[in-house]
C-alpha cells in the first residue's frame, strides 16, 4: 500500500467514524428531545409547591467541601441554609485550608468545637474537629487536607440524613434547586443518584448568593461555554439518563442516597475525575449487587457556576476532565461491552471510550490526514472542503438544536438579544473553539500517558484553587 | 475520494437543516411570545366576565362563548377565583362551572387518548366538580400513566367526600412509589375522613399498604387507630409495618402505649428499635429510661443516636441516665451520651452549676468529671471562655486533672 493509499484509507476511516458519531449524537438528541418534552409537561401537574410541605420528603444533608474559601464561604453557607426544603442541614468540610476559612465560619455562625462523634464509614484524612453552631442545621468538620474527594467523604460520614447533596463551595443554587433535585429520590425508592443542570453564571446578576437576573456573558469564551453546557446537559445527560446509563453527575451539584454512596465506597481520592468515577462505580456496585436502581438527570434544578474566562484556566480544566475520563474508563474497563452491566456496559462505556476518549484523537488525525493529503495531492480539494463544511454544519446543527431544546421548555434567557446570541454562538463555536478543545483533549491523553507510571505518587492537592470553573 | 458527487448535496442538506433549525428556534420563541400574550388577554377577559357574575349580574353571553372556545383558559380563571373565595360566592362559581357544562366537558376528557388531557381533566374536576365526579375520577386511579394517577389522587382529596377517601385508601397498594406517595399526602390532607378506611387498610395485612396506612394514621394523630396500631407494632409481619406502627403510636403519644413500645425496643430488627426510641422520646414517659439507657449501647448506630436523644429530652432523670452511660465502659455509648448532652444544652447548664455547693453543684461536678474521663472535653474547653472567675478555675482544674489522669 502506497502512502497515498494509506492516507485515503485514513480519510475513509475518519469519514466513517464521523458518520457514526453523529448518528449516535442524533439518537441521543431525539431521546433527549422527547424526554425533556415529557418532563416539562409532567411538571405542570407535579404539585411541586405541595412537596415543600410534605412530611414524606426525606431530610437532606448538603455537603460543601471548602479549601481556602474565606472570601465567599459565609455567603455560600447562608445561601445554602436558606434553600427551600422541608428539612435539611449543611455540612461544611474545611479541607485543611491555609487561609481563614474556619475562622470566618466560626465568626459568622457562632461555631463551637463539639464532641459530636462522626461515624467513619469511609476512609478519610484525620478529622481535627467537629464544630456545631447555634443554627442546629449547620455542622462544620475541620480536617487535614486530603483533596476534594476526601473532604466529600468526610462530609458524607458526618451527614445525619439519608440523602446527601454534594455541592461546590462556589456554586449558586436556585432557591428550589434542592427540592427539585431531590424529588426523584423522594418519589421513587429505586433512584440512587440525581444530577441537576449546571449553568453558566458569568454575566448574570447575583445578589446575596442568588442569581437574580439571567443574562449571557459579555466575554466570548464563557458564552461559548454556555452553548457547550446546554449541549452537554440537555442533549447528552438527558438522553443517557433515559437509558439509565448516565455516567457523570456533576461534582458541582449532585444528590445521592447516602447508603448507596457508602456501599459503593464513597469518592475515590486518587483520581482527578472523582465525580464520573463515583457514578460509574455506583453503577458497577449496584449492578453487581443485582439491585433495581436508577441514576437520573433532571433538567430544571439549576446550579450556577462561574466558568473559566481565560484560555489558560479553561485548558487546565479540560485537561483535568479528560484525564479523569481516561482514568475512570481504565479503572472500570471490565464493564466495557460487558452485558452484565446492561446499558452502562453495552452503550455508555463504549460511547465514552470510542467517542469521548478517542474522538479528539480521530478528529486530530482527520485534520492531519486532510492537510497531508492535500499537500501530497492525494485528496480532492472540493471533497475536502465539502467534508469540512459538513462537519462544521453538523456541529452547528447540534449546538443550535440544544438552544432549541432550551427554548422549547426551559427558557432561562428571557431577553431576545441573549437568545439570538446563543443561536449565533452555536454556529461560531465550530470555528476554532471546538478545534482548540480537541487539541487540549489530545494533550490530556499524552499528559495522562506520561504520568501513568507514577500515578500512585500523584501529589494530593486542594481542589482547584484559582480555578473558578467546576461545571463538569 | 475522487467521487464527490454525494458530498455537495450533503453540504446543502446540512446547510438547509441549520437554517431550518435556526428558523424553528426563532419561530418557536416568537410563537411562545405571541401565544403567551394571547393567553394573558383571554385570562383577563375571563376574569372580567367572572367578576360580573360574582357582582350578582346575570351570566354574560361572552362566558358561554369562552367556555366553548377556550374551556381550559376559563377553567384556569375560575380555579384562581375559587381558591380565593368562600361560602356563597364559591358555590355560585361551582354551579356556574356545571351550568357552562365545563364539568361535563372534563368528565368527557377523562377518557381522552392524550394522557395530558386526562391529567388536565382530573386536575380541573378536583376544583370544579363535586361528589358526582368521584366515580369518574376513581377510574383514573388505575390509569396507565402515573402522573394521571397522581393528579386524580389530588383531585379526589380536594373533593373530600368519604367515598373519595375510601377510594384513595384502596390505591395505597399501588405498585408505583409516586402514586403511593401522592395518595398518602392527599389522605393526610383529608384528615379525619380518611381515618376509618385507613384503619381497615392497616388491618388488611398487605405490608406495603399497611405500613403506609400506619404512617398516615400517625401523622394524623388518630387515637382511634391505636388498637390496630398496637397490634401491628406487636404482630406486624414486615419490618417497615412494625416500625411505622411504633412511630405512629409515639406520635399519638399516649403513655398507655409504653409497654408495647418497650417490647418493640427489643425487636430483632434495628429499624423497629430505632423508631421505638423515637416514639418513647415523643411520649416522654420516664418509665422508659432503663430501656433507653440500654439502647444507647445498641449495636446499631441509629438506635444509639435515637436512644441518646430520647434520654436527653427526658430531663432530669434522662440526663442522669446519660451521665451513667458516660461513666460506663462502652466507648461508643459514651461518645453518643456526651453528644446528646451537648446538643440539648445540658453541658452548658451543668458548667454554670460547677461552683454551687449544693446537690446541683455536686451533680454538675460528677457530670463534668465523667465527660472529662470520657474524653468529651471540646465543648467544655469552649465554655471556659464564658465562665466567671471561680467557675473557670474549677473547670480548668478538672480538665487539667483529666489530662494528667
Amino acid at each position: 500500500m502506497s502512502f497515498g493509499e494509506f492516507l485515503l484509507v485514513v480519510n475513509y476511516f475518519v469519514l466513517g467514524y464521523f458518520l457514526l458519531i453523529n448518528g449516535v449524537y442524533a439518537l441521543l438528541y431525539v431521546i433527549s428531545f422527547f424526554e425533556i418534552a415529557d418532563y416539562t409537561r409532567r411538571e405542570v401537574f407535579s404539585g411541586f409547591s405541595e412537596l415543600f410541605a410534605s412530611s414524606y420528603a426525606p431530610p437532606v444533608s448538603v455537603i460543601v467541601p471548602a479549601y481556602n474559601e474565606e472570601a465567599t464561604i459565609a455567603e455560600s453557607v447562608r445561601s445554602l441554609l436558606s434553600l427551600r426544603y422541608p428539612l435539611h442541614e449543611v455540612v461544611v468540610v474545611n479541607d485543611g485550608s491555609s487561609d481563614g476559612t474556619l475562622e470566618v465560619l466560626g465568626k459568622s455562625f457562632d461555631l463551637w468545637e463539639s464532641d459530636r462523634p462522626v461515624r467513619m464509614q469511609l476512609e478519610t484524612a484525620p478529622i481535627r474537629g467537629v464544630y456545631a453552631s447555634s443554627d442546629e442545621r449547620l455542622v462544620v468538620v475541620d480536617k487535614e487536607n486530603g483533596g476534594k474527594a476526601d473532604a466529600l467523604n468526610a462530609g458524607i460520614c458526618a451527614a445525619g440524613y439519608p440523602l446527601v447533596c454534594c455541592v461546590d463551595a462556589d456554586i449558586i443554587l436556585e432557591e428550589d434547586a434542592l427540592l427539585r433535585a431531590a424529588r426523584p429520590a423522594i418519589e421513587y425508592s429505586d433512584v440512587a443518584a440525581v444530577g441537576g443542570i449546571v449553568r453558566v453564571a458569568n454575566g448574570c446578576e447575583v445578589d446575596s448568593g442568588r442569581v437574580v437576573e439571567v443574562r449571557t456573558p459579555r466575554e466570548v469564551l464563557p458564552t461559548l461555554q454556555v452553548v457547550e453546557y446546554l449541549r452537554a446537559f440537555l442533549a447528552g445527560r438527558t438522553g443517557w439518563s433515559r437509558l439509565n446509563a448516565l455516567l457523570i453527575i456533576s461534582g458541582a451539584f449532585g444528590i445521592f442516597r447516602r447508603s448507596d454512596l457508602i456501599s459503593a465506597g464513597g469518592y475515590s481520592d486518587d483520581t482527578v475525575g472523582e465525580d464520573m468515577e463515583l457514578v460509574t462505580r455506583m453503577h458497577r456496585t449496584l449492578r453487581e449487587g443485582r439491585r433495581k436502581y436508577r441514576v437520573v438527570f433532571v433538567p430544571d434544578p439549576v446550579a450556577w457556576t462561574e466558568v473559566p474566562s481565560t484560555l489558560r484556566v479553561l485548558r487546565r480544566q479540560r485537561d483535568r476532565w479528560h484525564r479523569g475520563l481516561i482514568d475512570t474508563l481504565i479503572r472500570h474497563r471490565r464493564m466495557l461491552f460487558n452485558p452484565r452491566y446492561g446499558t452502562v456496559g453495552l452503550l455508555a462505556m463504549p460511547y465514552y471510550f470510542l467517542f469521548e476518549l478517542l474522538g479528539p484523537v480521530v478528529e486530530l488525525l482527520g485534520y492531519a490526514a486532510f492537510i497531508v493529503g492535500l499537500l501530497l495531492g492525494v485528496l480532492n480539494v472540493p471533497f475536502t472542503l465539502a467534508f469540512f463544511a459538513v462537519a462544521v454544519g453538523l456541529g452547528s446543527l447540534l449546538s443550535v438544536a440544544a438552544v432549541f431544546m432550551e427554548e422549547m421548555r426551559l427558557r432561562r434567557y428571557p431577553r431576545w438579544t441573549d437568545f439570538l446570541k446563543l443561536v449565533l454562538y452555536g454556529v461560531l463555536e465550530n470555528f476554532g473553539y471546538r478545534q482548540l478543545n480537541t487539541l487540549w483533549r489530545v494533550a490530556a491523553i499524552v499528559s495522562y500517558l506520561r504520568r501513568n507510571t507514577d500515578w500512585g505518587s500523584m501529589e494530593r492537592r486542594g481542589f482547584g484553587p484559582g480555578e473558578p470553573g467546576k461545571g463538569r | 475520494m475522487e467521487s464527490t458527487g454525494f458530498v455537495w448535496p450533503a453540504v446543502l442538506v446540512i446547510a438547509g437543516l441549520n437554517v431550518l433549525m435556526m428558523g424553528m428556534t426563532v419561530v418557536l420563541r416568537m410563537v411562545r411570545s405571541v401565544g403567551g400574550r394571547r393567553r394573558q388577554a383571554l385570562l383577563k377577559e375571563a376574569d372580567a366576565l367572572l367578576e360580573e357574575v360574582l357582582a350578582g349580574e346575570s351570566v354574560p353571553e361572552g362566558l358561554n362563548a369562552l367556555a366553548t372556545r377556550d374551556p381550559d383558559v376559563l377553567s384556569e380563571a375560575m380555579i384562581r377565583h375559587l381558591s380565593l373565595l368562600r361560602g356563597a360566592q364559591r358555590e355560585r362559581l361551582v354551579e356556574l362551572a356545571a351550568g357552562l357544562r365545563l364539568v361535563d366537558y372534563y368528565v368527557g376528557e377523562i377518557s381522552a387518548r392524550s394522557r395530558w388531557r386526562r391529567a388536565r381533566a382530573a386536575e380541573n374536576l378536583g376544583y370544579l366538580g363535586g361528589p358526582e365526579v368521584v366515580g369518574p375520577l376513581s377510574g383514573l386511579l388505575s390509569d396507565g400513566d402515573e402522573t394521571v394517577r397522581a393528579v386524580a389522587a389530588r383531585a379526589l382529596a380536594r373533593i373530600g367526600t368519604p367515598e373519595a377517601a375510601r377510594i384513595l385508601v384502596r390505591s395505597l397498594g399501588d405498585p408505583s412509589d409516586l402514586t403511593r406517595l401522592r395518595v398518602a399526602e392527599n389522605l393526610e390532607r383529608l384528615g379525619p375522613l380518611a381515618v376509618e378506611p385507613l384503619i381497615e387498610r392497616l388491618r388488611s395485612g398487605e405490608e406495603r399498604a399497611s405500613a403506609m396506612a400506619a404512617r398516615i394514621l400517625g401523622n394524623l394523630r388518630a387515637r382511634e387507630a391505636a388498637p390496630a396500631l398496637l397490634q401491628a407494632a406487636r404482630d406486624g409481619e414486615g419490618v417497615d409495618l412494625r416500625a411505622q406502627a411504633v412511630l405512629a403510636l409515639g406520635r399519638i403519644g399516649d403513655p398507655e402505649y409504653v409497654p408495647t413500645l418497650l417490647a418493640a425496643a427489643r425487636d430483632q430488627e434495628w429499624p423497629v428499635r430505632a423508631q421505638a426510641a423515637n416514639a418513647l422520646r415523643m411520649i416522654g414517659d420516664v418509665s422508659a429510661i432503663p430501656q433507653l439507657e440500654r439502647m444507647v449501647s445498641d449495636r446499631e448506630w441509629w438506635v444509639r443516636v435515637n436512644a441518646a436523644r430520647a434520654l436527653a429530652s427526658l430531663s432530669p432523670a434522662g440526663e442522669k441516665a446519660l451521665v451513667r452511660v458516660l461513666e460506663g465502659e462502652d466507648r461508643f455509648a459514651r461518645d453518643r451520651a456526651a453528644a446528646a448532652l451537648e446538643s440539648r444544652g445540658v453541658t452548658e447548664r451543668i458548667v454554670r452549676d460547677l461552683t454551687r455547693s449544693d446537690e446541683r453543684g455536686r451533680e454538675a461536678r460528677r457530670v463534668v468529671r465523667a465527660m472529662v474521663a470520657a474524653g468529651a472535653t471540646r465543648r467544655l474547653r469552649r465554655l471556659l471562655d464564658d465562665l466567671p472567675g471561680d467557675g473557670r478555675r474549677e473547670l480548668e482544674s478538672m480538665l487539667r486533672t483529666g489530662e494528667e489522669g
